[in-house]
């Protein structure tokens, strides 16, 4: 019992993670209708700046909150320089871009840090007993942390103007612009806070993994899996769905079998959207001639 | 519909009534467009052959042989994940994964005793299966949706890798043995084998030509682009991206064994999910859809590591850095966009397919459209208790009508009235309704059939917009309805084509054509099979005078044939020139039956079009005419090709209500989006230095965001400060109805229509507007809400904001406005108001199109 306990808490707390990282993808997903390929490699390259900086004799928490400006004027840069002039509607080619810095925003981080796994610090040491079995204070932290980034998130949207107009443009850009909303505007905070979010969330998991140029793959396909799950138009779901795949992920390398834990938690998610394709929390769209 | 034309549009030829029959002995000259033609279906096997040959001469050293059988292998893989991509839509990230089935049926293959031949067939077998699956799944999904699936499917294949250690030896990878052939033992590594691969792309190439000039291809592509419209010409978008997911799995499984046979060692690092972003890379860098680009694709990939060395660039910095640029700068990729300059360069294409067209119209015979026999007193169709149903909302119900061989029969009804969606459900394309009643064509029920069936049955429609495959060309747009084009179908289509009056343009896009030729691309579209049941929605909307004339003479000679023909439009007085019955529609029901003579005369029906008059408000006062707030001179505004506005002077003088009155497709929303603003006008000039406001048609309210932030997104995005903010949210909500007021917050997607109506007015008056534009306030509403929305938009006027009312009923801006102008077709028919003698009566002949001298004579 104590061990499903904890089983799930980690999971919890993995889930939290993907949940940071799909809210993320969502974020910048709805506003600009972009799906971001190089999240991972943007976070990665952030967690290796906070190394540094730590290293370099900064405190861990400054480095990390330094490392989340970084990764989000990052973003930023990325959306200004290679996106936008894209232009509108070129989904699939924006997609294919992102996949371009990915691979050589990955390559950098290996020709500069090395292909080695390096640990990464915990923020809290030590850990709780819970029964007979002992979880990660740091894990702990981290729900705590998401949970409070989470609200943050919540408040901005559905407590401010700036979070109702972003909500706005995600629901008809045209309307939005008849009302005359800066869609340009929105796209940038979209960018900067999505990919801050996800680098938030890779610094307090970093130190459970370690550090590699490409770690955080999983993660990433992870946090994919839980916003199709959650429906792709749903910040809620992004978030459910992570926790659900976090959840489950750990509940199969426990009970079922380490080596097939990727077949266990991509099977049932491509299984429920086979049942309910608009996913948990997503909207049906009517389409007429 | 907003086509985006990147060349200019042409106009599409003059209507030709009649195909002038082929010159006897036209001189076609020798056929090099054949020539051609199957020198690109064998350039693939013959480039593969001198390939080999160059090989075989020893002038290649040995590790380059390697690298070339490399490079064949990943255009194998190129190629079939292009083509999936080009024309299914799909974009796999399950290839590596297909890749490792071959590769490692090889590797297994040839230590077990099985041949070469057995090998590839069970490779080619399972791997179709499996992408049949995946491409039956995903089809019913979006693009993401199929990366997650493909995802999970390479996932899945990893971890099994991983584990199956008997087959694949795990981490430690395993070798490739000799294999038996018909031709006797190939070695793994050995030139042969390097020659079999070469051979076997130069084949693959030779199929993919054959098929992209296939009706395979043309379905495929129109499944894609247009699922809905697919449905209605026979094509069921689940089976195309099941087949075609199969093809593409099959040849990235036969690519599994070439690798197997080119490296002679299969090791599970190949098949990672980084090789699934290279092989997309490399499709787009060569060009999507593009055969040489597959190869140019799968060259790159093979040679990306020499040439990164050689330039002392970092392979992957090579290889983003030159996917980003050629995104940027070579949208269609690297081979499509250099061919593409060249052709336009020589015009090589261009001549090309004029040379093709004019040999089949030269060997073409003329074959007579099938004439069906005329009973008297025979039906076609009997429709009964037609009902359809949107979760609540019933937008048709109780239709009972009779349809018979050889009549026109005319669908009328404003805006909204479910004509449409009539006739969507008749075609079997609803959308997520429910439909009930009864569709008995010919004596077969109708409902039973699935839509991809009903073409078959004799039912042919066209569409308001023409719905024309924008990924295919005019002649294709036609042909896609065949499920094997033959030579005699290319003719069939040039003819129909010819029989509308296109000709000379049968190789271009649809998009490179004005409105007017696509809506007869539509019609070629629909009557290719001969459709005893034809169905036009909106004909005539959109097309100038010429055009009309032309189609109604087509649409005479198509009931003379025994066709029956079923239109809705707008353009009352050309539907009523051809119709030889005419139904309205209103509130989803048939409220009338008529002759065109007497159909406006039944008091029902033109109510439904000129609204009701029990406003008890009182029209508003005319304004000095003084201070003009916004005016446009001679604006003109085309989309794409459709002209919507065409010489618009108007000018609006402060505190003036200004009514716009037209039916649908009069132009009203583009000239209010013009007043607005937010629309710029293709030609003409617009002034205004006011603050205006627009509610877009339909409230257009944010459905997912609460009332209270409907009205604050609006605040701020005129940019009003906080506290302001605040105090007009307070006046505002004490504008709004009690019964909205207290529930700021629900979602605005909860409240009734009207409510509605006003929330998006008061959404609109946040910004403190000078001007109040509304794009049909009263559509959809019952008639005691229109009061209400009315009434407050006349409190409104007289507290002094000057309004721009766009409507359909002309009774209701009559009443309402101080300054009336009826739109049609674009222009502007009328213009006074209510207190001068007569204008009404103007009025009502401009909004209908019809000259008063015929109704004088009718007695009205």
């Amino acid at each position: 019992m104590d061990q499903l306990l904890i089983t799930v808490l980690s999971g919890v707390a993995n889930g939290a993670v993907y949940g940071l990282v799909g809210l993320g993808l969502v974020i910048i997903f709805q506003s600009t209708d972009v799906m971001n390929f190089a999240m991972a490699a943007m976070a990665t390259t952030a967690s290796y700046l906070a190394l540094s900086m730590h290293n370099a004799g900064l405190a861990l928490a400054v480095a990390m909150v330094l490392a989340v400006g970084l990764a989000s004027a990052f973003g930023l840069a990325v959306r200004e320089v290679l996106i936008r002039p894209l232009g509108d509607g070129r989904l699939f080619a924006a997609l294919v871009v992102t996949m371009g810095v990915a691979i050589s925003t990955e390559h950098f981080v290996g020709q500069h840090w090395g292909e080695q796994p390096k640990s990464f610090p915990r923020l809290v040491d030590g850990s709780v007993a819970i029964g007979g079995s002992r979880i990660n204070t740091q894990d702990l932290l981290i729900i705590g942390v998401a949970v409070v980034a989470m609200a943050g998130v919540a408040f901005l949207f559905t407590r401010t103007p700036l979070g109702s107009a972003m909500r706005a443009v995600a629901e008809s850009s045209e309307t939005a612009a008849v009302l005359g909303i800066n869609s340009q505007k929105v796209a940038r905070i979209a960018w900067a806070l999505g990919v801050g979010l996800a680098t938030l969330g890779v610094l307090l998991y970093a130190p459970n993994a370690g550090l590699t140029p490409v770690v955080l793959a999983p993660v990433l396909f992870r946090a994919f899996a839980g916003i199709l799950l959650g429906g792709l138009t749903s910040m809620t779901g992004a978030v459910v769905g992570g926790l659900v795949i976090g959840v489950l992920d750990n509940l199969a390398a426990t009970y079922v079998s380490a080596s097939f834990r990727d077949t266990f938690v991509f099977s049932i998610a491509v299984l429920v959207l086979l049942v309910r394709p608009q996913g948990m929390f997503g909207r049906q769209a009517f389409v007429r001639v | 519909m907003t086509t985006a034309t990147t060349t200019p549009a042409i106009e599409g030829n003059q209507p030709v009534p009649q195909t002038s029959p082929p010159e006897p002995g036209a001189s076609v000259g020798w056929p090099w467009h054949r020539a051609w033609s199957w020198l690109r279906l064998l350039s693939g096997p013959l480039a593969a052959v001198v390939a080999i040959l160059v090989l075989m001469s020893g002038a290649v050293p040995v590790y380059t042989e390697f690298t070339i059988g490399l490079g064949a292998v990943y255009a194998l893989m190129v190629l079939s994940l292009s083509m999936l991509a080009s024309w299914t839509g799909i974009w796999s990230i399950g290839h590596p994964a297909l890749l490792a089935i071959g590769a490692y049926a090889v590797a297994y293959g040839s230590s077990h005793g099985w041949s070469l031949q057995l090998t590839i067939v069970l490779t080619l077998a399972a791997c179709a299966v499996i992408g049949g699956f995946l491409g039956f799944v995903g089809s019913r999904f979006s693009v993401l949706y199929v990366a997650l699936l493909t995802l999970a499917f390479t996932l899945v294949c990893l971890e099994i890798v991983n584990v199956w250690q008997d087959v694949t030896n795990g981490d430690q990878g395993v070798p490739v043995n000799t294999i038996s052939t018909p031709f006797g033992d190939l070695f793994p590594s050995s030139p042969e084998a390097i020659y079999l691969v070469i051979g076997t792309l130069g084949l693959c190439l030779a199929a993919a030509e054959a098929v992209r000039r296939s009706s395979i291809r043309m379905r495929l592509v129109a499944a894609k682009t247009h699922p809905v419209v697919a449905r209605t010409i026979g094509i069921a978008p689940e089976a195309q991206s099941a087949l075609g997911f199969a093809a593409s799995g099959a040849v990235a499984g036969l690519a599994g064994v070439m690798l197997g046979l080119v490296s002679g060692f299969v090791s599970p690092e190949t098949f990672s999910l980084v090789l699934a972003v290279n092989l997309i890379a490399a499709t787009v860098l060569g060009g999507t859809g593009s055969l040489i680009g597959a190869v140019v694709g799968g060259a790159f990939l093979a040679y990306a590591p020499s040439v990164a060395s050689s330039i002392s660039v970092d392979q992957p910095y090579l290889l983003g850095g030159l996917l980003i640029l050629s995104l940027i700068f070579l949208p269609e990729g690297v081979v499509p966009t250099l061919t593409g300059r060249l052709d336009r360069w020589t015009g090589f294409t261009e001549r090309l397919e004029r040379r093709k067209e004019r040999a089949l119209a030269a060997t073409g015979s003329e074959t007579v459209a099938p004439t069906f026999p005329k009973e008297p007193g025979s039906t076609l169709a009997e429709v009964q208790g037609l009902g359809v149903r949107f979760g609540g909302l019933r937008a048709v119900h109780g239709v009972d009508l009779t349809l018979v061989p050889g009549e026109v029969l005319g669908i009328i009804g404003p805006n909204g009235a479910g004509k449409t969606t009539f006739v969507n459900a008749l075609s079997g394309i609803a959308g997520g309704a429910a439909v009930e009643g009864s569709i008995v064509l010919e004596g077969k029920e109708l409902r039973k059939v699935r839509p991809t069936r009903r073409r078959a049955r004799g039912l042919g429609r066209t569409f308001q917009h023409a719905e024309l495959f924008p990924e295919l060309s005019v002649a294709e747009n036609v042909l896609v309805v065949k499920r094997w084009a033959t030579t005699a179908d290319h003719r069939q289509a040039q003819r129909l084509l010819a029989s509308v009056g296109l000709t000379g343009v049968a190789h271009r896009r649809p998009a490179d054509l004005s409105f007017g030729p696509q809506k007869r691309i539509d019609l070629a579209r629909a009557v290719t099979e001969s459709p005893r049941l034809l169905i036009l929605d909106e004909p005539f909307g959109g097309l100038d005078s010429e055009e009309r004339s032309f189609l109604a003479a087509h649409i005479r000679r198509m009931r003379d044939d025994g066709v029956c023909v079923v239109i809705i439009d707008h353009v009352l007085d050309d539907l009523f020139a051809v119709a030889d019955r005419v139904v309205a529609f209103d509130f989803g029901q048939l409220i009338a039956e008529g002759s065109p003579e007497t159909i406006l005369q039944d008091p029902t029906v033109r109510s439904s079009y000129l609204g009701e008059v029990d406003l008890a408000s009182p029209a508003s006062q005319a304004s000095d005419g003084q201070s003009i707030v916004l005016s446009l001179e001679s604006v003109a505004h085309r989309y794409g090709g459709v002209r919507a506005l065409q010489d618009v002077n108007l000018s609006v003088a402060k505190g003036t209500v200004l009514g716009v009155v037209g039916t649908n497709g009069a132009g009203k929303s583009t000239l209010g989006r013009i007043l607005h603003g937010s629309l710029k006008p293709s030609d003409g000039a617009r002034t205004s230095n006011a603050r205006i406001s627009l509610v877009p048609e339909g409230r257009a309210l944010f459905k997912t965001l609460s009332v209270r932030e409907n009205l604050e997104v609006a605040a701020y995005a005129s940019g009003i400060g906080r506290a302001h903010m605040k105090l007009r949210l307070a006046e505002l909500t004490e504008w709004l109805p009690e019964r909205v007021r207290t529930r700021m917050e629900i979602s605005a997607g909860a409240l009734s229509g009207g409510e509605q109506q006003l929330v998006a007015i008061a959404r609109a008056l946040m910004a403190e507007p000078e001007v109040l534009i509304l794009d049909e306030p009263a559509l959809g509403l019952s008639p005691v809400m229109v009061n209400e929305v009315f009434s407050q938009i006349n409190l409104l006027a007289k507290d002094g904001i000057t309004t721009v009312i766009l409507d359909q009923s002309l009774n209701r801006a009559l009443q309402t406005c101080s300054e009336v102008v009826v739109l049609r077709q674009g222009e502007i028919v009328a213009r006074g108001n209510a207190s001068i003698d007569g204008f009404a009566h103007e009025a009502e002949h401009a909004y209908f199109g019809q000259t008063p001298e015929i109704l004088v004579e009718e007695g009205l």
